[in-house]
């Protein structure tokens, strides 16, 4: 099978220069497909249409995460609040400063393994899948592929 | 040094090897302070264009103490940065930060100066890069517990960094060059810039109080979250942070008595983190190696080599010919020109180059004014002492001029601007100028008063 075997469509992206207040309330009502279930990340698109990022809850999470905490080890001296606080900061934020940017991202036409290929070594959850034009036509989860290896399970065990 | 060579300093043979080694020179310093090309990559490529050139042969470059690299810096820097590397896990620097907060009952500007006087204690005994990297994510988990503006503070920490590293023979890069090159020991450098670094200190700490003592307003609920903080959560490792503080106490012991011991203070240093390494009981010590500032050293490695050249060719001699020339070997002038030119030089340019040029220039100064002294009558010269002092004291305090006069600087700017505080050159300097020109006219009067007027 190929990525765009198994990719889903999924229908709501991000602009880079909304804010990060408005994306995560796309980010949190967005659906995998038709009655899907919810998205971790969704691909932030240009005007055009091409692929120029991708905004995850973990990107969130580290845009909420004051960069002095990473330096050090002063998670014990945190206060009650002070998240609240770093999320007021960082909802005003554009998504284009918040957002990953260098996405792997792979061709509608590639094997699967490739892509479990780039997800173990980047050690990513989800790859947009793109067109010849390098328009992103869907996402491909890890989940997918799992979906993907349990049927191939199944039909060996059905031979047998 | 004999009267014939110090003739021979005068007649500088400007020759092909010379022009050579002093276009090397040039053009790497010039790249160096446009910051085109990272300045490690410039000072390898400069100091190996003096090898594969001839300006000196790589026996010159790598043994010999008067063209050569300076091991003593060399070994003393990474020695320092692996026992701090080993240091640094226990939570020590955490808990010393949290608990200078809490002695500074939650007071925005009590905190600040106590930082302040913590930063430049750390600072005197740890590089300053170091130190600042330590304190500087504590004073923005402060600020942002108090609501307070945090630039004053990181600012505020970078310029303590920089006074009280200039107080010991290890607090900052200049010095250690200094006290290799002249063959000065810890407690030289104790008894003469300490005690005016404690004067300065004064005065610094009653500038950021007329800067800052007004604006820095927090409530009192806002408090109690630093007052809740508990330090000793802090510690991760109670027995290495016992073994640590075990062995740095030893290497201070060890500097302390290094001239009395017969030891250089790489021996000691090495000594320490041989022993803190073995104490650690680590089987992987990879890591502790691999966070090793190895840009910083290879930078001083390619520096002293580049500077061996223009040294051999003569350059560094005819430089102080005409240094002297100009002050008519008048060593009072000379101190004071030597203090402010290395604070304005050192302000632009990197401390580190510059005393790195200016240590064999004294020296060639030296040899002219005493051709018949040699070894350490000549180096610790009693009327060559007050000099070596001026440059220790413009080239540390200038650092605090500009956003790029020290390294603490650059670390703290560039913390400042992640955490998403930019401070702009203008802003640095609009606090660093006035402190770096106070500071440095503090110790205009020290020098005059202490080794002219008093003698």
């Amino acid at each position: 099978m190929k990525a765009k075997d198994v990719m889903i469509r999924v229908s709501d992206h991000l602009a880079p220069d909304a804010t990060v207040g408005e994306a995560v309330n796309v980010l949190i009502s967005a659906r995998r497909g038709e009655n899907g279930t919810g998205v971790k990340g969704l691909a932030v698109l240009d005007e055009a249409g091409k692929l120029i990022g991708i905004l995850t809850m973990r990107d969130i999470l580290k845009a909420v995460f004051p960069t002095y905490m990473s330096f050090m080890n002063l998670g014990d001296f945190a206060w009650d609040g002070m998240l609240e606080e770093m999320a007021g900061k960082v909802a005003g934020k554009k998504v284009q400063d918040v957002m990953s940017k260098d996405v792997m991202t792979v061709h509608e036409e590639a094997p699967l393994m490739e892509c479990v290929d780039h997800m173990l070594k980047g050690n990513i959850k989800r790859l947009p899948v793109v067109d010849e034009s390098n328009r992103m036509v869907g996402m491909l989860y890890e989940k997918d592929i799992f979906l993907a290896i349990t049927k191939a399970m199944r039909r060996g065990e059905a031979k047998r | 040094m004999t009267q014939e060579a110090a003739q021979a300093g005068v007649q500088v043979a400007m020759n092909s090897s010379f022009w050579i080694a002093t276009a090397i020179f040039v053009i790497a310093y010039v790249v160096i302070v446009s910051e085109m090309i990272h300045k490690t990559i410039v000072a390898i490529i400069g100091g190996s264009l003096m090898l594969v050139l001839k300006i000196l042969a790589q026996h010159e470059a790598f043994h010999l103490e008067e063209f050569g690299i300076d091991w003593n810096v060399i070994f003393l820097l990474i020695s320092m940065m692996i026992i701090i590397n080993l240091m640094k896990p226990t939570g020590l620097f955490e808990y010393i930060a949290i608990k200078s907060a809490k002695w500074g009952r939650g007071d925005p500007f009590r905190i600040m100066a106590i930082f302040a006087v913590v930063t430049s204690l750390l600072s005197a005994l740890l590089d300053n890069v170091t130190t600042v990297l330590l304190i500087a994510p504590v004073t923005l988990l402060i600020a942002d517990a108090l609501e307070v503006d945090p630039i004053p503070y990181l600012i505020s920490c970078a310029l303590a960094s920089n006074i009280g590293g200039t107080a010991t023979l290890i607090g900052d890069p200049p010095n250690i060059m200094i006290a290799s090159k002249a063959q000065l020991n810890f407690m030289d450098f104790i008894k003469h810039l300490a005690p005016i670094v404690l004067v300065v200190m004064v005065f610094y700490l009653g500038a950021i109080k007329l800067l800052w003592g007004r604006k820095l307003r927090t409530k009192e609920e806002l408090k109690k979250r630093v007052m809740g903080m508990n330090e000793r959560e802090a510690i991760r490792d109670p027995l290495m942070l016992k073994k640590s503080l075990f062995v740095l106490s030893l290497v201070l012991i060890g500097f302390i008595f290094h001239g009395l011991l017969h030891l250089q203070p790489a021996t000691v240093a090495l000594f320490g983190a041989g022993l803190l390494l073995l104490l650690s009981g680590t089987q992987e010590p990879h890591h502790v190696f691999a966070e090793v500032e190895w840009p910083t050293i290879f930078f001083f490695i390619g520096l002293f080599i580049i500077v061996g050249g223009v040294v051999k060719v003569g350059l560094i001699k005819w430089m102080s010919v005409q240094v002297l020339d100009i002050t008519k070997g008048n060593l009072f002038a000379t101190s004071m020109v030597l203090m402010w030119f290395s604070a304005f030089a050192s302000a632009i340019v990197d401390n580190i180059p510059y005393v790195a040029t200016m240590n064999p220039l004294i020296i060639d100064m030296a040899r002219q004014i005493w051709p018949h002294e040699t070894g350490l009558q000549l180096l610790q010269h009693q009327d060559l002492m007050p000099l070596w002092w001026s440059l220790a004291l413009g080239a540390c305090l200038g650092g605090n001029g500009t956003a790029i006069g020290a390294s603490a600087n650059v670390i703290v700017v560039g913390m400042s601007e992640k955490a998403g505080n930019k401070i702009s050159f203008a802003r640095f300097m609009l606090y660093g100028m006035p402190i770096m020109i106070m500071t440095v006219a503090v110790s205009t009067v020290y020098i005059w008063v202490r080794y002219y007027l008093l003698g």
